[in-house]
This record gives C-alpha cells, sequence and structure tokens, in this order.
C-alpha cells in the first residue's frame, strides 16, 4: 500500500460519487457507488478502501464512508474467497 | 454491401454477389425497377440506369475500355467501349449510355472494331513502346486492350508530336508519376474526386497539351495529394506505379487479408511473389472499404521486414543487464518460473496481463483465457482502457450492447452527419472518405471539436457546423443539445414511448429541460455560441435521419462515460436507432479495438461482456476451461501500475502494447515497470515498454498469422497469413506455450478452434465460425440463432436490456483546470501519416510526412509569448515537462495547444495527468492545462529518455547481432 494508491482510491470513489449526485438522496447515491465499486473494483483496491475507511474515515467524504459500508455488507454476501 | 442484379438468376429478389476480382466498367444502378436489353443477342434484365457497359459486363460480355471503372462515375472520354444500338445513329459509349426497355446492342461489328483500333492507334502514337522492359508489363490495362482490339499497326508513326520525353515525378516515396505513359483518361483525376474526396489531381491545359498534375503543378510530395493510392489503382497504365513494383515485378499470387491498422478494417490483397510482399492492394470485396485504402494501409507495410524486428525470444535478470538470446522454450520455462516465483512470494494477485487492440481475437481471448484460468485471477485488461472503455460503458448503460449500432455504408443515408472527438479523414480515412461523398451529395456536417477538422473543409460540400468548444466541457454541450430537443419539440415521442423506459426518459427529460443545461447558460461554460448550439440541434433532430459519429475525443476525458451517456440520450430521444442512417457510431482507433473488448479483455468481464461476479457465466467457463474463475474483478491498467509502485503487484505479461509511450503521465508509468520483478513483452520490436522488460517473446504482424479482426462496425474479418511468423511462432502459438509452461495446458492446432470455444461460451458469437467467414466474407456480430448471418443494423425491434434507457448527464467541471500558472489547455490527437505510438509507421517511409511531433499554438497565444513558428517550446503541466517544436496554427481557439504523440523522444504524456474517467479509470488525454515558454535545450525527462534509449539499444545490440552468448542463463 502507498501513499499515491490509497489517494487515488480516494479520488475514484469520491469522483464516482460526484457524477452520481443526481441520483438522489445520499443513501441512493451510496448505494449507486456501492454498486459500482463492487463491479469494477479489484479485491484489493476494495479492502483498501474498506481498511481506509475503519482507520481513517475522516479522509472520506460522508457518502463516501456510506459506500463503503454498504460496499463491506456486499463483500460479505459473495462466494467464499477464491482459491484456485 | 454491393450487389447487383445477375440476369442469370432466376430468382430476381435474390441478387448475387458481386465478383470483386472483376472491373463492371461503371457504377451499379440502386434502382428497384428492372428493364431488359439484349446485348449480342442475349436478354439481360438489370436495375434502371445501369449502363449498357455495365449490363454486358453482368452478362460475361467485355466491351473494351479504357477510361471507365466501375468506382468511378461514366466519363466516356476514351470511346473505346462505343457500342451499336438498334434505332439509334452512330456509335454511343456505353459506358455513358443508360439501358432502356427493349434495347438492342451489339457490341462487335466491323465498324466497331475499325473504330477501336484507330483510338489505339491514336493513343499508341504518343506512348512508349516498352512493353518489355515497362513495370506494367503483364498488368497493364492499355496493353491488354492493345490485344483485345487486335492492334497490328500505328499508321501514324512515332515521328509527330508527343510527350514521350517528360520528365518522371519520383518525389513521392511510394509510388512514382511517369507522364511519358500516361493516356490522360484522368482515372486518377476522377480517383482523387470521387473516391478519395481530396480533389489533388487535375488535368491542366487543352487539347494536345492536357496533362494531369497534382495541385498547382506541384511535385506530388508537395501537392495536396494524401497517398492514399486510389489513383494508382485506377491507372490503366504504368504511368502511377508502385515503387516496389518497379523494383521487384508483378507479384504472382495474394491473398485476402485485412489491414492492422485503424478500426475500419479494409480489406487487401497482399500481392507477393514467393513469401515477399510486393504490395497491398485495396480489396473491392471487402465491405468496410470496398476497394479503398490509406496511406497506412497502402503503403506502410515495410515494417514487417524491418531490421529491427525481434527475432529470437531473449531473456535477462535485470533491466541492466544485456539481452540474451535463448530458445523458445528456456524464455517460456524462465517467464513461468519468474511468475510462479512472485505469486508464492506476493500472492496469486500479484501478476497480471495486457492483451492489444492490434492482436487477434483470438489472441486477446488466449491472453485472457491465460489470466484467467493459468494466473489465476481477473488482471487482465486491455489498452481499450485508455481509449474506448467509456464507450463500452456508456452504451451498455443505455442501449445494452457495448458496441456501435451501424455499418459504415449507412452513414450513405443519413441527412445530418455529427461528428464529435473525432478527426476521420487522418485517424480513419477510407471512412473519411465515405463520409466526405456523402457531404458532397448534401447531408449537413456537425463538428463538436476544439480542432477545426479537415472534414470542415470538404471540397464541393456545404458548410459545416462547427462547435468550436473548450476541452473538457463536451457534457455541456450535449446537454445544451438535448435541451434544444426537448425545449422545441423535437424529440420522437412515438419511437420514445414505444422503445424507451418511460421512468427514465422521465427522470432525464426532467433535468435535461432545466434553464441550466441550456445553451445560453452552457455558453459561458463551453464557449459555443448558444444560437450554433440551437441551430445544431435543430439541423440534427429535424431531418429524418442523423448519425452520430465519435471518438476519443469522447472518451478521454473525466466525463467520458458521460458524455457517452449523453450521445446515446440525443439518439434516443430523436429516435434515430434502428435504421440505416441513424444510430451511434464509435469510431475505434486501433484495429480490434472492438475485438479486445469483445474478447473479455476487461478485468470484470469474461468474453462477451458477462461479468465475473455472475455464477452462471462463470460456471459455464470454468467447466470449459477446467479451472476455477475469480468471482471479482482485477485491476484495471492504471490500477496495475499504482500497486506495482505500492509493492504489491509484480509481475506483467504484455502482448502488443506500448505502456510506456501510450499512457498518461509517463513518470508514474515507468517508476511502476521499474518496480516490477518480471515484465514479459511479447512484441514485433524493442518498443519502450520492452526496454523495462525481463523477457522479450517475438511477435507476428498482421502478415504473419491467421485470425480475426472485429472493426468499428462489429465486422469480424478474416486475418491470413501470407508469410512465415518471423520467429517460428504466431503470437496465439507464444501464449499458449507460456499457457503450457505454466501448467495450465492449452491446445489449439488452429485459431479457428479458438474461435469454436469463443462461440461455444459467447452468446453473441454462437454463430461465428470459420467456415461461415469463408462462406459470408465478413460477419457482424450478434450472430446467432436469432441473426445466423450477423447484425448489420442494431436495436431495430429492441435492445438487449429491453428498453433503451436515458441516462441523467450532469455536467461536472474537470479538475484540470487552466490557471494563472497553466493558462493553455493541451488536448492531444493523432495525424494521418504515423500509427498511435508510430512503432510500426516510424520504421516506414510514412515518417517523411511527419518526422517528429509538434505543438500547435493559436498566433495570438504565440505572440503573446513571443513564439514564432519552428521555435522550441517548454511545455509545462502539473506533472511533467517536455520540450516539442512550435508549430502556428488556427485549427484551434486561442488558449488551446495541440499535440500528436508518435515519437517517443517527443514525451506528450509526460506532461498528461492521469486524471480519468469517473466510471472506467480511461486517462483524460483530452485535457491538460499548461504553460509553453521558448526555450533552448531538451527537458531533463527527454535527456533521460535518450540516455536510456541509448543504453537500452547497446544491451539489445549484441543479441541482434547474435555476438551474446547463445542461450545464456542469467539469474533469476
Amino acid at each position: 500500500m502507498s501513499e499515491q494508491q490509497l489517494s487515488n482510491l480516494i479520488k475514484m470513489l469520491e469522483q464516482i460519487i460526484a457524477n452520481n449526485l443526481h441520483q438522489g438522496e445520499a443513501a441512493e447515491v451510496a448505494e449507486v457507488a456501492a454498486t459500482h465499486v463492487h463491479n469494477f473494483w479489484a479485491r484489493s483496491m476494495k479492502q483498501l478502501i474498506i481498511n481506509l475507511a475503519n482507520t481513517h474515515p475522516e479522509q472520506l467524504s460522508t457518502v463516501a464512508l456510506q459506500a463503503v459500508v454498504l460496499l463491506q455488507a456486499k463483500s460479505v454476501g459473495q462466494p467464499a474467497s477464491f482459491n484456485p | 454491401m454491393l450487389q447487383y442484379y445477375d440476369p442469370n438468376s432466376s430468382d430476381t429478389t435474390n441478387p448475387q454477389p458481386l465478383n470483386p476480382n472483376t472491373d463492371y466498367g461503371t457504377p451499379a444502378s440502386e434502382s428497384k425497377t428492372l428493364v431488359s436489353v439484349a446485348v449480342d443477342g442475349r436478354n439481360i434484365t438489370v436495375p434502371e440506369g445501369t449502363s449498357v457497359l455495365r449490363a454486358a459486363a453482368l452478362a460475361g460480355i467485355n466491351i473494351p475500355k479504357l477510361c471507365a471503372s466501375d468506382n468511378l462515375e461514366a466519363f466516356g472520354s476514351c470511346r473505346l467501349c462505343a457500342v451499336e444500338i438498334e434505332g439509334r445513329r452512330g456509335y454511343p459509349a456505353s459506358c455513358t449510355t443508360p439501358v432502356a426497355e427493349g434495347m438492342s446492342v451489339t457490341t462487335q461489328t466491323g465498324k466497331l472494331a475499325k473504330l477501336r483500333r484507330n483510338i489505339m492507334e491514336l493513343y499508341i502514337s504518343d506512348h512508349p513502346l516498352d512493353c518489355l522492359t515497362c513495370p506494367a508489363n503483364g498488368d497493364c490495362e492499355l496493353q491488354d486492350m492493345a490485344g483485345a482490339v487486335g492492334l497490328r499497326e500505328v499508321r501514324y508513326g512515332f515521328d509527330g508530336e508527343n510527350h514521350l520525353d517528360t520528365q518522371t515525378d519520383n518525389s513521392n516515396p511510394y509510388f512514382s508519376f511517369d507522364p511519358s505513359k500516361c493516356i490522360v483518361c484522368s482515372r486518377c483525376v476522377r480517383a482523387c474526386a470521387e473516391v478519395q474526396g481530396t480533389f489533388a489531381l487535375t488535368i491542366e491545359g487543352r487539347g494536345f497539351d492536357s496533362k494531369v498534375v497534382a495541385s498547382q503543378n506541384d511535385s506530388f510530395m508537395n501537392s495536396e495529394c494524401v497517398s492514399c493510392g486510389a489513383c494508382v489503382q485506377a491507372c490503366p497504365t504504368s504511368t502511377l506505379m508502385e515503387k516496389t513494383v518497379i523494383d521487384a515485378g508483378i507479384p504472382e499470387h495474394s491473398v485476402v487479408t485485412t489491414c492492422a491498422y485503424c478500426g475500419v478494417g479494409c480489406s487487401f490483397k497482399a500481392e507477393m511473389k514467393g513469401d515477399q510482399l510486393i504490395r497491398m492492394v485495396p480489396y473491392k470485396g471487402g465491405a468496410a472499404n470496398q476497394g479503398h485504402s490509406c496511406v497506412k494501409g497502402r503503403f506502410a507495410f515495410g515494417y514487417a521486414t524491418h531490421k529491427d524486428r525481434i527475432k529470437e525470444p531473449m531473456i535477462r535478470a535485470s533491466i541492466d543487464d544485456p539481452w540474451q538470446v535463448v530458445s523458445w522454450d528456456e524464455a517460456l520455462a524462465f517467464s513461468a518460473k519468474r511468475l510462479k516465483a512472485i505469486q508464492a512470494q506476493y500472492g496469486r494477485e500479484s501478476i497480471g496481463g495486457i492483451t492489444s487492440s492490434r492482436c487477434t481475437n483470438e489472441e486477446t481471448y488466449l491472453v485472457q483465457k491465460l489470466v484467467r484460468a493459468a494466473f489465476g485471477n481477473n488482471n487482465t485488461d486491455t489498452c481499450a482502457r485508455v481509449c474506448h472503455s467509456p464507450t463500452g460503458y456508456g452504451l451498455k448503460t443505455t442501449m445494452g450492447e457495448s458496441a456501435g449500432t451501424q455499418t459504415f455504408d449507412s452513414v450513405m443515408k443519413a441527412d445530418t452527419i455529427v461528428v464529435i472527438g473525432a478527426n476521420p479523414t487522418d485517424a480513419h480515412p477510407v471512412f473519411g472518405s465515405q463520409l466526405r461523398r456523402r457531404l458532397r451529395q448534401g447531408a449537413q456536417l456537425i463538428v463538436i471539436d476544439p480542432r477545426r477538422i479537415d472534414l470542415l473543409s470538404t471540397p464541393h460540400a456545404g458548410k459545416g457546423i462547427h462547435l468550436a468548444l473548450r476541452p473538457g466541457t463536451n457534457v455541456a454541450v450535449v446537454n445544451a443539445l438535448a435541451h434544444v430537443i426537448v425545449t422545441e419539440g423535437l424529440e420522437d415521442q412515438a419511437f420514445i414511448s414505444s422503445r424507451c423506459d418511460t421512468e427514465a426518459y422521465n427522470r432525464w427529460r426532467s433535468f435535461i429541460a432545466e434553464q441550466r443545461n441550456s445553451p445560453e447558460a452552457m455558453e459561458a461554460v463551453s464557449g459555443v455560441p448558444a444560437s450554433t448550439v440551437r441551430e445544431a440541434a435543430r439541423a440534427y433532430a429535424e431531418v429524418e435521419n442523423a448519425a452520430i459519429y465519435y471518438g476519443l475525443g469522447v472518451t478521454e476525458h473525466s466525463q467520458g462515460s458521460t458524455m457517452v451517456m449523453g450521445i446515446a440520450n440525443l439518439a434516443m430521444a430523436t429516435g434515430n436507432i434502428g435504421r440505416e442512417g441513424g444510430g451511434v457510431n464509435p469510431l475505434r482507433g486501433q484495429n480490434n479495438v472492438q475485438g479486445s473488448c469483445d474478447m473479455g479483455s476487461f478485468p470484470h468481464e469474461l468474453p462477451g461482456y458477462q461479468h465475473v461476479n455472475d455464477d452462471v457465466v462463470r460456471s459455464r467457463f470454468e467447466a470449459a476451461w477446467g479451472a476455477t474463475i475469480d468471482h471479482e474483478p482485477g485491476l484495471r491498467i492504471p490500477n496495475m501500475f499504482d500497486a506495482a509502485i505500492a509493492g504489491t503487484f509484480k509481475g506483467l505479461y504484455i502482448q502488443g502494447e506500448d505502456i510506456a509511450q501510450s499512457d498518461p503521465n509517463t513518470q508514474h508509468v515507468e517508476a511502476a515497470l521499474r518496480a516490477l520483478d518480471c515484465v514479459i513483452v511479447q512484441d514485433i520490436f524493442l518498443n519502450e515498454t520492452a526496454k523495462f522488460a525481463h523477457v522479450l517473446l517475438p511477435g507476428s504482424t498482421f502478415l504473419e498469422k491467421n485470425g480475426t479482426f472485429t472493426n468499428a462496425e462489429r465486422r469480424i474479418n478474416r486475418v491470413r497469413k501470407v508469410m512465415a511468423p518471423i520467429a517460428g511462432m504466431e503470437d496465439w502459438q507464444v501464449t499458449m506455450a507460456l499457457s503450457n509452461a505454466l501448467g495450465y495446458p492449452m491446445h489449439y492446432n488452429h485459431p479457428s478452434e479458438i474461435m469454436d470455444e469463443i462461440a461455444a461460451l459467447t452468446p453473441t458469437f454462437t454463430g461465428v465460425s470459420y467456415d461461415k467467414l469463408e462462406q459470408l466474407g465478413s460477419i457482424q456480430w450478434p450472430c446467432n440463432d436469432k441473426h445466423p448471418e450477423g447484425m448489420p443494423t442494431m436495436h431495430v425491434n429492441d435492445f438487449p436490456i429491453g428498453k433503451g434507457r436515458f441516462a441523467v448527464t450532469e455536467y461536472l467541471a474537470t479538475e484540470e483546470r487552466s490557471s494563472r500558472r497553466f493558462p493553455l489547455l493541451l488536448t492531444t490527437g493523432r495525424i494521418l501519416s504515423q500509427y498511435n505510438v508510430g512503432s510500426q509507421t516510424r520504421r516506414t517511409d510514412n515518417s517523411k510526412w511527419h518526422e517528429q511531433d509538434v505543438l500547435e499554438i493559436h498566433p495570438s497565444d504565440a505572440e503573446l509569448r513571443g513564439i514564432h513558428d519552428g521555435d522550441w517550446l517548454g511545455i509545462s503541466s502539473r506533472v511533467g515537462h517536455t520540450v516539442l517544436r512550435a508549430q502556428l496554427s488556427e485549427r484551434m481557439l486561442p488558449g488551446v495547444v495541440y499535440t500528436t504523440f508518435h515519437h517517443p523522444g517527443s514525451g506528450a504524456n509526460v506532461v498528461t495527468t492521469d486524471n480519468s474517467d469517473w466510471a472506467t479509470n480511461c486517462p483524460e488525454y483530452k485535457v491538460t492545462a499548461v504553460q509553453v515558454e521558448v526555450v533552448s535545450q531538451p527537458s531533463e525527462w527527454q535527456r533521460n529518455f535518450k540516455r536510456f534509449d541509448k543504453r537500452q539499444q547497446k544491451l539489445l545490440k549484441p543479441a541482434m547481432h547474435n555476438e551474446g552468448s547463445q542461450h545464456a542463463k542469467p539469474t533469476d
């Protein structure tokens, strides 16, 4: 993990949120953002942003934090971790 | 596809396809009315408007001709095609005489024979008698016609005034112009006008003094000629002749294959002598190009045999070591060992692969399969990430399929043509010529682009509407266009209510109708006058058929995906979907961008855009592949770079992609590559990325392999091997061998077997096979039970998602804004003669047109800074600094500067940032805030680049010359 990697992930998440503010209230925007991240981000990226939300929540906007919570829930619902 | 009525067919509703190797003399008539005529006593039924010459040719009767060709309008100058028509006086030219019901034509009589021989005598009296030493000997229409008319003498002699001493123009690197052999048939002039649309050639003078000249009697090289080769193709003598034919002689066999440059996907006949490629001749049977070509596809094939080709596998322990030539087995074993070691130390997700849009469908399919099945993760991505990934996202979201909706031919039915962020005459030249043809027929052009592109200067076309917007404001403009359509009642309500999701539409309509989206409100943002936006919106919405074509000027933005959805909104709101003449058409930059995306190159999607987290889909692939597939998406290219710098991503297999030159923020990319423990590059040259590699696997050019490419129309075309792969293996074989070395077995005997596997797993490809491709020539997917021969126009009755979904497209300004420190906006693009990173075209004579990248700057910006044409300019952005020559240009508005990235030493991407599209991470190449100033020396990056390049060339040289110790093993 590097600072740059984390700052890029934060920027990406906030950018997704900014481009979906029209979706409605904060909860709806967070859901859209969480779904987008769930569908398009790699496992390691998701884990990094989840860890960040847990350790440094101040670095994320309120909606981003909500999105990460939803993302975590979605990830729990996935099949067991992959073992080739 | 062009078709004609076959008089031998009893079924008039089932026309037979043209024989692409036959010249029917004049173009086909599109009339539905049929007329019956008799030619030499044979009854023929053809469409009204067909020329007598063509009708005869369709019936297999060959009337002699010289000035006629079926890709040119009839001209009637040579008179060789004269015929007798019952009830008519004289000897009318059959090329300019249309058939009429009941007409009776005679093509051979004594009088006609005498007339034709006399014409030939006149031609030959002013033509060199050097057939035996002429480069066209055996491939000369004049020679053929002399034989056809029975020329035995030239009664006029050869001592009269003539043109035999005129000088040959050898200025063009690819063809010569020898006026002494010209018969002034005007085919070249008409080909330049009608086929290419450049109008660079003309006939100067009158009567005996008539001669073909380029521009204002300039040399070809200094003229407006764009070297498309249409004139060379049209010439019936050796006046215009390929220099390769002059040097080597007439080819003896040919193979039809598909060009590997842009996304048009032109078909060519690769004409050979033995295994030597002599010339590439555009193939009339190619549905995408129909016999036309551009300077790249037609002439720039010399890179395939360039001395810089990597001919043997090489390895090295570190990038500071010399390359060592090894056997394939050693190189693959070395690669497999390193990749396994990395995974053992850093985990399964620490390696990945990048597929190439230059490689075939079969090859990209295998690379992503290798990553998913052999690497055991989904860290596969493609260079489409940095060009058209927003197209995939935007079109799938709104219309349910990640592809353009039309054929290229569809544009010929468009009444209004909107070109957004694309420069077809440079980047997709053959389609650019077709566009120009339609514009000359009267279609209205709308260009949305910061630059004034050449389409706006199309000769003999009407005035185009140019929305010269500020870089980064696409969404503001597309919203303003939609606002006008909605608020002025220009929507197609019938289409919307029957074909689109009502809830999504209502939400979008409420949003777009808001005053803040009006042209007047957006004028301050985009810089485009509101009145021009309103004019454009009406021109788009008020016609029967309006088509949108777009390029990277749409996708390579922080709101690239939003803009693609905005374009789809416009098309759906006006009902311009599901029929010819309309549609949404992404112009793909490279030959197989569409295919590489179709083949599952993206980390979240298996082939056919099937998401990896879909258990049903995944289980089908797992069963077929005998491997478990991760349900989580993998890393995208920019994410791989970040992870590499963070130390968690350590190994990368790259097939045919030069990320070190083409991706943004070069310093960041270089840092990522340096951080990797194993970089395996499979390419035809030591490209910029390969200088950071540990394994170099020789790639094969498109001439050296079998496979398929899918062009921007979703057209799957065959790529056919015309020469042996330089290092013994085609690219798909290399990937297969690497997989086997890794312990994941792959066994295919031919790419057709790979296509069979693709068809079995991809719903839109279930009907595709090599046999069907041979039968049909090409197939536009989807090709399945519902559409057994493919689908030229998509979404005719419904969308794959049922109803079309309007998307709200809120405009958000990019973070990359001009400031006092960086007051100019840099945007990047391409030019005609060079292709992408230039590794191919820079190794051809195309560089004579473009030896270096330059910075185009508006004269007013230049004057403010004391800049003159040709000055060295330092270009600084927030991330880097580089130096380029200045070229003053009024193509852009003041405040905007422009450059290309065809030369690695230019460092164009040293200044571009790693800002990216919010949905796909497609880089924002098109907007970089910069400052420019006159400087006197290269930038620090450029000096470092030169040193590094010199060092890497030195490390390669012994291996290229076989000076290195053979099969030495570096420590690993």
